[in-house]
């Protein structure tokens, strides 16, 4: 995500349109892919990409600069999404043929079956995983952010992100450890 | 094998992700050499937790979610009334208790009771000093008694009497 000039924030927080517009542009794609992934659907990823721009909004007039722009925006999001997917009780785990990526369109692009194949199998194994381990592995494989920062971002100790990454990644491994020999991922 | 199942817990985080002390990665790296269970769980953690995520692409975001933003924006504005809003802001400038007025006025109402109360010491205290006065009056008209049996027998009693 590209930094926002000072400038463009002040003037969205006194309700400035076209700066609210530079900022949506600039944050909008972390904030989607992001609530994406934890939500794990894409109808849920756009109502949690709407409702946090209007937190932004709402709340961008109290946003004091001690911290990263970047960082209050990933709290927002990682929160309510969090939140969003706790409450929803849409998701739910996959079967383990399904975390395969077995549902690809074997008639398409060799490129886009590949891309679609990985994105499935993404989403997949995200499902094996509680909102919350989910948050982390996200913003850690995804996005690639440090500990440090994602402790600041979800508002956790520094230890819980690490604990909460160990048991999603033992969890992938026991669901991996079940398909041995089928697994999708193998061939990525 | 305690000590692989301390290694295999750093394996899963900190050494997977980069977060580890030299140090400590040191002494990790040295036992992976010598130990194949590790070794071996080291390269399918990373294989089946780390790299699926690997260049994952990332989705466009739907023109719809700016639309709807946009125009929850705008009724939001629509409902703001900047005069409504300066009115509040007065108002609330005037009516929220302030530590500085707020003293001041406790400070003033003390003084005014204060000042209320000694003025109404000082009349009773007058008054008092009047009915004693005209009661002496009486007495040294030879309409009371009660002057002779309480006389001191001073010269300014006498003078006066």
């Amino acid at each position: 995500m590209q930094d926002i000039s000072e400038d463009i924030l002040t003037r969205a927080s006194q309700g400035d349109i076209q700066a609210f517009e530079e900022v949506y542009k600039t944050t909008s794609s972390f904030v989607y892919n992001v609530a994406l992934r934890i939500v794990n659907n894409q109808e849920d990823a756009k109502e949690v990409t709407q409702e946090v721009f209007i937190i932004i909004y709402n709340k961008l007039k109290n946003f004091r600069f001690e911290s990263a722009f970047k960082t209050w925006v990933y709290r927002i999001t990682a929160n309510y999404a969090i939140n969003f997917a706790k409450k929803n009780s849409r998701i739910k785990t996959a079967p383990f043929d399904e975390a395969l990526g077995e549902g690809a369109v074997e008639n398409e692009a060799e490129a886009h079956i590949e891309e679609e194949h990985q994105s499935q199998a993404v989403e997949n194994l995200l499902k094996e995983i509680n909102p919350d381990q989910r948050a982390c592995v996200v913003l850690r494989n995804i996005e690639g952010l440090s500990y440090q920062e994602i402790a600041k971002a979800l508002n956790i100790n520094i230890n819980t992100v690490r604990s909460r990454l160990k048991r999603a990644r033992e969890k992938l491994m026991a669901v991996k450890q079940q398909v041995r020999g089928l697994t999708a991922a193998d061939t990525l | 094998m305690k000590k692989c199942e301390y290694f295999k817990d750093l394996l899963l985080t900190d050494y997977i992700d980069g977060e580890l002390a030299q140090k400590i990665k040191l002494e990790l790296d040295n036992h992976l050499l010598v130990c194949p269970d590790c070794r071996v769980f080291a390269q399918e953690v990373k294989k089946r937790t780390v790299q699926p995520f690997y260049n994952v692409s990332a989705q466009p975001v739907p023109g719809v979610i700016w639309e709807t933003v946009r125009e929850r924006i705008a009724g939001k504005q629509e409902q703001y009334n900047p005069l409504e809003e300066f009115i509040r802001g007065l108002k609330n400038l005037f009516l929220l208790p302030k530590p500085v007025p707020v003293l001041a006025s406790v400070m003033l109402m003390f003084l005014a009771g204060s000042a209320a109360l000694y003025t109404i010491q000082v009349n009773q205290t007058k008054e008092k000093d009047q009915g004693e006065f005209l009661v002496s009056l009486l007495d040294s008209n030879g309409w009371g008694s009660q002057a002779d049996n309480n006389s001191f027998g001073t010269p300014i009693e006498h003078y006066f009497l």
